[in-house]
């Protein structure tokens, strides 16, 4: 179906030498036949998004650099052409579908690709309607592609991308901006346009755990400019990048290595590893006291009466899906956002009194889209901005950005670092004003295993200087990895606050990989694991 | 070939509709009949050239990264413009279509133009007789600041746009003024524009009315505004559209 | 069903094509702005009032009816004040409206004398006047609050796809964007006020950043989805349709100038004008870059369409027909 031959692909930097030695993508040699569920991984930078791009014409067209070899799809050879030539046979996925939308209702976006096409009426119609019933979005054809969920929407993304009959999809982090609940729609659809249209799937993600099972081989791109593909079982090999599940397996070098839960569990009963207590942090002193905290926006209320504390030497995870209401909280408890009723006091009032520079001094916040802090042309810039406006001593943002994310080139374009990096500058620039609290929305999303395993290490940094670190994310395991509490948000309703092991354990709504492999009572991350 | 034919044809039809803006000012001497001939001809044609140029700068191989460009800056454009509107003589949406036009060129500028102010008003849901005038308008200020040259010196810039700034909105002004005018005044009154007429005594007029209602303050207000935008974010933005344009393989063609 | 329904179902803003709207817009306004009859353009103001009245649906730029009525009262008076105040050519003797006059001097051009007489003439010349603006104004809101613009650009011709693709894409992206402004401007306050002239950089950057990424990420999906396909066009298509327009421009530019310069050659002018127009449509068929675009959306053309087609051309015709004969 799809088969690269000595396939080579290199970045140019602007004035056209190569951005590095070795080409990004190395004399690559691969088959990937009809109808497989493919799963692509690897390390963060290694060119997952890359390689996918050059398997529909992106690469080199949108993202500049050099392409040689031989790209055969169905037989013909369509390297160096534009993606317009791939179209009829590619369809493609990117992780924020509403950046991608062309039309105004669902209808006019999945039938765009058709109209490009230029296909006959009757075909469409009818292409329309299959499309649509195997997407389980009949019924919203018409509705403004606006008021969807971001599962639907990115349903929609993939109607749009396949009406056209075509037999290979692509999908570049398509769950990352999803919760679970949408997340699980994507996969579902996904397994069905497998099973029964027989469309070949090419998947990249960064959340692999609940994945990995359900695909039919796992493509790992390594960072070196190789890919290799094989079985799932074989292909994890390199610990950064890999689930919970897989970890588990290469730390206690199980053989073969199990990817379902079934099997780990059955591998898990028969050797019984051992392990240790999870550690938990005591509260220090309270720091933020949150009272009867109501927000609503209009008619609509986001968050119901509410009331919890927080202490230092502590990092609390605020967990619920998608519109449960954490993001209003983190800005009601911030203080600049909507608050309907009720207190937020700290040590030095209530946070909705205070003027900038105390409220800076008591909390400081990482919203979800964290390069919206970011203003200046320069790395260096923003770094010199920071010491300036937070009074340190130069070179003081430097430091502490270079702890979370290595030496980097400061003439670099805010813009142009990953996400990570992006996270660990506004983390930078914000933890540098010391504050007591420090509140985190959504962090972890696009970050790795290793960037999130960097991120842990920070705030657990933070917790031991006796502050209170709070935050907001509906990612499983890293909560499992760091939290120390854990409260829980249902519809605005706050409906547990108890420690990590309440909420994420065996059985319990928000199970973490671990505690459902092993169904052991305390047990809930793999750091707990004794060798 | 097809470009100096493409060049002429936007030459002869902007020329063409300044003298739709300015009929007033020139029209020989009629009967009315006649004067509202040319009133009816230009609501008509004034589109119809618009349509025209933007044919010809639209045609032809536009990438979809130029497309798209194209289309979230005109929606930018359009926000914007809708933050200052409503405070007399505040013009928030001149900056980004001069800023725009000298970084991508005398094409983009136009369509930026006039996009954002339709696009504006389909929002607001302000459309009326003056839109294409507006649009074309706001479109020509594109296509001029595309024709300021570019060069070295990030103070030296500044200058240019500052001063193009000035000009733009005080042409503008008068533009729009010189549109409303035969509405408002008609003729028959000591500021009306008189059919036949030497230039002169048309401009005094002219000039008087737009004293007397207020546009010469608009107009001031429109420059200040637009060059202290330019002035604060210029650079800044300008190297952000600078990075979009090698992304997306945008140059000064025009 | 009365008569009325009747025939307002039949036209009713869902199955209208929006291009007749448009078209009966413009015969109303033209007939507005060719007449001197105060009943004919009382008859459009209140015509077209009622038309929207009955034929208007739920979608937003249909509620604008409040604000062509307004508009329409203050040109009204605007047109009336300014001609009572700047009055010009009234004597005493025919005055119907006496009022004392005051004299201002700008230092240039002419000293003005405000107030004073007015005829009755002069009163009723700046009331059909203001009438006519107001029908104008009135005519091209029926327009706009009946036409769908996205429906709208969906149907333009082919010369303009891309063009109409770009304003679909804003009109799509703009609500979006106005989020993503007070998103940022509360981000910024996360980091700290900068003052003044840094904050408004600080808010413009990072939204335009991200406008650009966005409409990379757009772009790519366009193109993923087969935009940009060449369609085969003969270099005589090319170089045709470029000399075409080319002429047709010169065409409606001198007609406009005869307009202008050389009155009381109507025929003339308005032929000059005719071929123009003409050539240009020619010209623009020809422009149509993707003959290989399906238009599966393209809003159809039906019986209630014709009959508005019909009728806006045959008042066009009329209007024009009636400037001639003067």
């Amino acid at each position: 179906m799809i088969q690269l031959k000595d396939l080579t692909f290199s970045y140019l930097k602007s004035d056209g030498s190569k951005v590095s030695e070795t080409p990004q993508i190395n004399n690559v040699n691969l088959t990937i036949n009809a109808g497989e569920f493919i799963l692509v991984c690897g390390p963060t930078g290694s060119g997952k998004s890359t390689f996918l791009k050059t398997l529909n014409g992106l690469a080199p067209s949108f993202t500049g650099g050099v392409i040689t070899g031989e790209l055969k799809i169905n037989g013909v050879d369509l390297l160096g052409l534009e993606p317009q030539a791939f179209a009829s046979v590619v369809g493609y996925v990117n992780q924020q579908p509403e950046n991608a939308f062309v039309g105004d209702t669902v209808i006019d976006e999945i039938v765009y690709c058709a109209e490009q096409l230029g296909l006959p009426i009757e075909e469409i119609e009818l292409s329309v309607q299959k499309i649509s019933e195997l997407l389980e979005i009949s019924d919203l054809l018409e509705r403004p592609l606006a008021t969807l969920s971001g599962g639907q929407q990115q349903r929609v993304a993939i109607a749009s991308a396949l009406v056209a009959g075509q037999k290979i999809l692509l999908l570049d982090e398509p769950t990352s901006a999803l919760d679970l609940v949408g997340a699980g729609e994507v996969l579902r659809v996904l397994r069905r346009l497998c099973s029964e249209e027989g469309v070949t799937v090419l998947l990249a993600e960064h959340r692999i755990s609940r994945v990995i099972a359900e695909v039919d081989s796992v493509l790992v791109v390594h960072g070196d400019g190789s890919v290799t593909k094989g079985p799932t079982a074989t292909q994890f090999n390199d610990p950064r990048f890999v689930p919970p599940i897989i970890e588990l397996g290469l730390k206690l070098g199980w053989k073969p290595l199990p990817i379902t839960t079934t099997d780990a569990a059955k591998k898990w009963n028969e050797t019984r590893p051992g392990f240790q207590a999870k550690v938990i942090s005591q509260p220090a002193q309270e720091v933020l006291s949150v009272k009867d905290l109501e927000v609503s926006f209009g008619s609509v209320q986001a968050l119901q009466e509410t009331s919890f504390s927080l202490a230092g030497n502590q990092i609390t995870a605020l967990m619920g899906e998608n519109g449960s209401g954490k993001t209003s909280l983190c800005w009601a408890i911030q203080g600049s956002g909507t608050r309907t009723k009720g207190t937020v006091s700290t040590y030095k009032g209530d946070t909705k009194d205070l003027n900038t520079a105390e409220r800076l001094e008591v909390l400081t916040m990482v919203p979800q889209r964290a390069a919206d802090l970011l203003f200046l042309a320069t790395l260096s810039a923003e770094l010199e901005e920071s010491d300036k406006y937070a009074e340190v001593p130069p070179g003081s943002t430097a430091k502490l950005f270079q702890s979370l994310a290595g030496r980097i080139d400061t003439s670099i374009h805010p813009r142009d670092l990953s996400a990570g990096q992006q996270l660990s500058l506004v983390l930078a620039i914000q933890l540098v004003k010391q504050a007591k609290i420090v509140i985190l929305d959504e962090p972890t999303r696009g970050l790795d295993y290793s960037a999130k395993h960097a991120l842990a290490k920070q705030l657990n940094s933070i917790r031991s200087q006796d502050r209170a670190v709070l935050i907001a994310t509906h990612d499983i395991e890293f909560v499992a990895m760091i939290a120390d509490r854990v409260l829980v948000l249902e519809k605005g309703k706050l409906v547990s606050d108890s420690s990590p092991l309440e909420v994420l354990g065996a059985g319990k709504p928000f199970a973490s990989q671990l505690a459902e492999i092993s169904q052991e009572v305390g047990l809930i991350s793999i750091e707990q694991v004794k060798l | 070939m097809k470009l100096v034919i493409s060049r002429l044809s936007i030459a002869i039809a902007g020329l063409g509709s300044l003298l739709m803006f300015a009929w007033p000012l020139f029209i020989a001497q009629s009967s009315t009949s006649e004067t509202q001939l040319a009133q009816t001809v230009f609501i008509v044609l004034m589109p119809v050239t618009l349509l025209l140029i933007l044919v010809e700068f639209a045609t032809g191989d536009i990438s979809s990264k130029q497309l798209a460009l194209l289309g979230v800056l005109v929606a930018l454009n359009a926000v914007i413009r809708l933050l200052g509107a409503g405070t007399a003589g505040i013009e928030t949406s001149f900056f980004l279509i001069i800023l725009g036009a000298y970084v991508f060129g005398s094409g983009f500028g136009f369509i930026l133009g006039a996009g954002s102010i339709f696009v504006s008003a389909l929002i607001t849901g302000g459309v009326g007789p003056w839109l294409p005038f507006q649009m074309m308008g706001a479109a020509l200020i594109g296509l001029g600041a595309g024709l300021i040259p570019q060069i070295n010196k990030p103070w030296l810039t500044k200058v240019y746009l500052v001063i193009y700034a000035v000009i733009a909105s005080f042409a503008y002004g008068a533009l729009m003024t010189l549109w409303n005018w035969p509405y408002l005044a008609g003729t028959g009154t000591q500021l009306s524009y008189v059919a036949g007429d030497p230039l002169i005594s048309n401009l005094t007029r002219f000039l008087q009315y737009e004293i007397v209602t207020g546009g010469l303050l608009w107009d001031t207000g429109r420059a200040i505004t637009t060059s202290v935008l330019i002035l604060v974010t210029g650079s800044a933005l300008i190297a952000t559209l600078k990075r979009a344009a090698t992304r997306a393989g945008v140059g000064r063609s025009y | 069903m009365s008569a009325t329904t009747r025939a307002s179902h039949l036209v009713s803003a869902y199955k209208t094509n929006p291009m007749s709207w448009w078209l009966a817009g413009l015969s109303l306004a033209i007939v507005a702005s060719l007449t001197s009859n105060i009943y004919v353009l009382l008859f459009i103001c209140v015509g077209t009032l009622s038309i929207i009245k009955l034929c208007r649906d739920d979608s937003p730029w249909a509620q604008s009816i409040g604000f062509y009525l307004k508009l329409a009262a203050i040109v009204i008076a605007l047109r009336v004040a300014f001609r009572i105040i700047f009055n010009l050519g009234s004597s005493t003797k025919d005055a119907f409206l006496l009022l004392p006059s005051i004299d201002i001097d700008f230092g240039f051009g002419n000293a003005l004398k405000l107030f004073g007489p007015i005829s009755a003439t002069a009163f009723n010349f700046a009331l059909v006047d203001g009438f006519r603006l107001a029908a104008i104004i009135l005519a091209v809101g029926m327009a706009n609050s009946l036409a769908n613009p996205r429906k709208l650009l969906k149907s333009t011709p082919g010369a303009l796809y891309e063009i109409a693709t770009a304003i679909s894409i804003a009109i799509n992206l703009a609500p979006q964007l106005i989020a993503s402004l007070s998103r940022v401007r509360r981000a910024r306050s996360l980091r700290g006020q900068s003052k003044g002239m840094k904050a408004i950089t600080g808010i413009v950057i990072p939204v335009l950043e991200d406008t650009i990424d966005q409409s990379m990420g757009l772009a790519a999906s366009m193109s993923a989805r087969g935009f940009g396909r060449k369609g085969s066009r003969s270099k005589f298509q090319i170089i045709g349709a470029r000399l075409l327009a080319f002429v047709a421009i010169c065409f409606m530019v001198t007609g406009a100038a005869l307009l202008l310069f050389s009155p009381d050659q109507q025929v003339l002018e308005l032929s000059f004008l005719f071929i123009g127009l003409l050539l240009a449509v020619i010209s623009i068929k020809l422009s149509s870059t993707r003959g290989t675009i399906t238009r599966y959306r393209k809003e159809p053309w039906r019986l209630g369409d014709a009959i508005i087609l019909t009728a806006s051309v045959a008042l066009m015709v009329l209007a024009f027909g009636g400037a001639f004969a003067r």
